[in-house]
């Protein structure tokens, strides 16, 4: 029973607890925020932090665990090239999905104090 | 390293989270007001459930569930872009 492979068992099922507890503040925070833009900043917690950092802690669980055979490296290899992608794709959609919701005028910018981006249109 | 008597222990545990996170984004579709917010709900939900997926992945041992993950996670992706490219060009650039 190596020491390393208990240490990284335990850095797996941290980062999944982590996972958990992220994507439970993020999903509170979408319903508690006022409107659609404040929603967004919950969003990205439970993007990043509710599914980067658990598919990091699966690809660590993966890597030692035995029952998976040789494919355990297969599942570790993907897991970590998922995590990457949601890393680089959701701020890129969530950014695409503010642009269009601003330009579009769906979600109204309900408690504002300034819009800078609707009076720099208007000039 | 056997790994799997702390995923029969564990991974109940964490899935019980995992239900009410989704359950929970599942009330914000329903209730959202504006049609972004229910994109960037089922968004949430779908980057929630690929996890959920890697984690069933290793319960059961099996390794072919992962690659599910990794397209439902391509698939929120692309489901953003072709809704916020509708609401501005109003076509989808097909």
């Amino acid at each position: 029973m190596l020491i390393i492979e208990e240490i990284v068992l335990g850095l797996g099922v941290v980062f999944i607890t982590i996972g958990a507890i992220c994507d439970l503040l993020a999903s509170i925070g979408l319903n508690k925020f006022p409107n659609f833009y404040v929603r967004m900043h919950a969003a990205t917690i439970g993007t990043i932090g509710g599914a980067v950092i658990p598919l990091i802690g699966v690809g660590l669980i993966a890597l030692i665990s035995d029952q998976l055979g040789t494919y355990k490296y297969m599942v570790f290899g993907v897991s970590i090239i998922t995590a990457l992608l949601i890393m680089i794709a959701s701020p890129t959609g969530t950014h695409i999905l503010a642009n269009a919701a601003h330009k579009a005028k769906l979600a109204p910018v309900q408690p504002k104090v300034v819009d800078k981006l609707e009076e720099a249109e208007e000039k | 390293m056997n790994t799997q008597w702390i995923l029969d222990i564990y991974v109940p545990i964490i899935s019980i989270v995992f239900i009410i996170a989704v359950t929970l984004y599942i009330v914000r579709v329903l209730k959202g007001p504006t049609i972004p917010d229910m994109v960037l709900s089922i968004d949430c939900l779908g980057y929630d459930l690929a996890v959920f997926i890697g984690l069933l992945s290793l319960y059961y041992g099996t390794s072919f569930l992962i690659i599910g993950s990794l397209m439902i996670a391509l698939w929120a992706f692309i489901f953003d872009v072709y809704v916020s490219k509708y609401f501005i060009k109003k076509e989808l650039g097909e």
